[in-house]
């Protein structure tokens, strides 16, 4: 069987998010027991990632690393044109992931202990992000 | 119908090690002919990659290219409590993957005769790397 639904994700403003909890409820609410579940985010300033939960710093950090691998014009020469805003997010983009897929295992998500779903997002003006989750396996 | 079986790797430390036989077998006593098979890793120091097989200097490159983007003992990095290679070893994992998915087809994999599957170890030291394969698919 097949659970879908695509939730709204209110703006959050730049930086990473931890959506491991509304993944949990939402495999929950699927009531399979037994198989895959599927993130997608419709956006290209936004990506999904797992991370380490373990430590603050890893996760500030993680942040940080991708902000500076592409930095977005806020850290750029803003004489650059406003429009160039897009560019370095999407060349961030095709480092990141935009589908994450995880094992459902027992009803919940089949992750390690220290690994958290998080959603980054690397605009600073976002509007609201539709995120679409799939749930596929058996009761 | 779905397959789920858990496996688990001793690495030997910093390194790719090619896992697509261990996965082909899972497959295989899936009963599964046709569907989609997902590999999961369980940790956030290391990570899945599908690469090219036929040449090892490919992934040696590839290993080079992390050690310049994400060095160890960079002074930008704070998170260090388990050594140099602490924090590196989670930007690798999530500028790779976590999870892969592909088709399966005749009962094994579809994959290209060039890629393999494989685990890449970011930790300097051997460490035991817990695997979920999940087969769906009739």
């Amino acid at each position: 069987m097949v659970y879908q639904d695509t939730l709204q994700l209110s703006d959050h403003g730049k930086g990473s998010y931890e959506i491991t909890d509304l993944v949990t409820d939402f495999i929950s609410e699927s009531k399979i027991r037994i198989g895959t579940c599927q993130l997608f985010i419709h956006s290209s300033s936004a990506s999904l990632l797992i991370a380490d939960i373990a430590d603050e710093t890893t996760k500030n950090e993680t942040a940080e690393f991708m902000a500076q691998l592409a930095p977005s014009s806020d850290s750029v020469d803003h004489k650059i044109n406003v429009g160039m805003d897009a560019i370095p997010n999407e060349m961030r983009y095709v480092l990141a992931q935009t589908s994450l897929s995880i094992p459902v295992s027992n009803n919940r998500p089949g992750i390690g202990i220290w690994q958290g779903i998080f959603l980054s997002e690397r605009s600073s003006d976002a509007a609201e992000r539709k995120l679409t989750i799939t749930v596929t396996g058996e009761e | 119908m779905i397959h789920q079986q858990q496996l688990q790797f001793s690495t030997r430390g910093r390194g790719t090690f090619n896992i697509s036989r261990e996965v082909d077998d899972v497959i295989a006593n899936s009963g599964i002919t046709q569907g989609i098979c997902q590999v999961f890793i369980h940790h956030t120091s290391a990570s899945l990659i599908l690469c090219e097989n036929a040449d090892p200097t490919v992934r040696t490159d590839l290993e080079t290219f992390m050690k310049k983007i994400a060095p160890d003992g960079d002074s930008m990095f704070q998170h260090i409590d388990e050594g140099p290679d602490d924090m590196p070893a989670h930007v690798r994992t999530v500028l790779t993957q976590s999870s892969l998915s592909f088709p399966v087809n005749g009962g094994r994999d579809t994959l290209g005769t060039w890629q393999g599957i494989y685990l890449w170890e970011h930790r300097v030291h051997p460490h035991n790397r817990k695997v979920t394969i999940t087969v769906m698919g009739e």
